[in-house]
């Protein structure tokens, strides 16, 4: 999923400042999931600023409304009925759903209430970790499942770097050594010979060198 | 009757949400201490503190209340195990999250009941006015109260 985290809040109070009259728009899916934009964070972040408006004495209207995803059109158009009665939107969508939205209804400002992180799990209540980075090219097989792309500090294809000191990285000590761990997994898989070639240099050309990237599936079209 | 001291009762309102298994908060005490105190506090039970969604506190602070303070259990004696201590880490939030805007963090706040002889709902309500009673009427009411006041 895409995490994410909530902007500071005077960042968002002052973009919000020129309007009167705001959709906070949150997100059901991966931004629920780590707690930055779901229903219940959407309505904080709404009572929050209203009860700044009040304490400012300005009149400004602030209403909620929870999407199961924004970065789905299917989803949005939801907001057709209503979206006529707000001069701004605070999405607290990813990066990806701020854009979706935004494209629906170009007439309307869209404003940002998340920083957008990355691609990662949930490891535990409270606690999401990088573990991809969308390359294009995926080799986790030969890594036996654990991506050092993302979670290698360097970034090495062909570790380790040999300064992991106790299975911890030598750039950051508070995060497992990545190639500590592929060496692991692969030898408890029994399939060590997987490491043992050279892999070459990343093509990066699945990832970006063409602008964004699409993926066109004709089977799932209308 | 003490008349300054219930005027500092009738200036606030304070709402309280409770974990159910508080000693004497069942619904005959609720409604005593409604009518001992009148508009100054709001009863809110609840399964347990862990279920408390901050945004409850936020809203009660919103729409009505000077100071919305949480009752839990003692630490060790949650029913549903942790949910008191979660609940904490989530108040604390809160309170920072307010204190953004300007709001004193003392609006809001958790209770955790004694571990030995555990006291009943009407003491603790007590003992948390008498912690707030020094905060000034919430600076987000003050217009809706003008409002209301104006008929008069
Ligand atoms: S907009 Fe889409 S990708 Fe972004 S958080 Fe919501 S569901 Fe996930
Ligand atoms: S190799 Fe790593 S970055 Fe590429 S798709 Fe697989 S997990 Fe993601």
């Amino acid at each position: 999923m895409i995490t994410a985290e909530q902007k500071p809040l005077d960042e968002i109070r002052e973009m919000i400042a020129p309007y009167k009259r705001i959709l906070v728009l949150g997100c059901g899916s991966c931004v629920a999931e780590c707690a930055a934009g779901g229903e219940k964070e959407t309505g904080m972040l709404a009572s929050i600023l209203r009860m700044a408006a009040k304490m400012e004495g300005r009149e400004v209207l602030i209403n909620e409304k929870t999407l199961e995803r924004q970065c789905v059109k299917d989803f949005v158009i939801l907001l057709d009925d209503i979206i006529q009665d707000y001069d701004a939107l605070l999405s607290l969508g990813c990066g990806a759903g701020v854009q979706a939205v935004g494209d629906c209804f170009p007439e309307i400002p869209i404003i940002p209430a998340l920083n957008t992180e990355f691609l990662g799990e949930t490891k535990d209540q409270g606690l999401w970790l990088e573990n991809c980075l969308g390359c294009g090219d995926c080799k986790l097989y030969h890594f036996g499942g654990i991506c050092p792309l993302a979670r290698c500090s360097k970034h090495l294809l062909n570790g380790p770097c040999g300064g992991s000191v106790g299975g911890k990285c030598e750039i950051n000590p508070e995060i497992p050594c990545a190639w500590q761990l592929i060496i692991d997994r692969v030898e408890q898989q029994g399939g060590f010979e997987r490491l043992e070639g050279i892999f070459p240099p990343k093509d990066w050309s699945k990832k970006q060198g063409l602008g964004p990237r699409r993926i066109i599936r004709e089977d799932q079209q209308r | 009757m003490g008349s300054a001291h219930m005027n500092d009762r009738e200036r606030l309102t304070v709402a309280f949400f409770y974990c159910r298994n508080i000693p004497e908060s069942g619904e005959t005490e609720r409604q005593a201490l409604e009518k001992e105190y009148g508009p100054s506090i709001r009863l809110f039970p609840i399964p347990c503190s862990g279920r408390l969604d901050p945004v409850h506190l936020l809203s009660a602070l919103e729409k009505f209340a000077d100071a919305a303070y949480l009752i839990a259990c003692p630490e060790g004696a949650c029913r549903y195990f942790e949910g008191n201590r979660r609940a904490g880490k989530r108040v604390e939030r809160t309170k920072e999250m307010i204190a953004m805007i300007g709001l004193e963090p003392e609006r809001l706040g958790m209770v955790i009941n004694t571990k030995k002889r555990p006291k009943g709902l009407g003491v603790i309500t007590a003992e948390i006015l008498e912690r707030v009673k020094s905060l000034a009427p919430s600076p987000v009411l003050k217009n809706s109260r003008v409002e209301e006041e104006k008929p008069l």
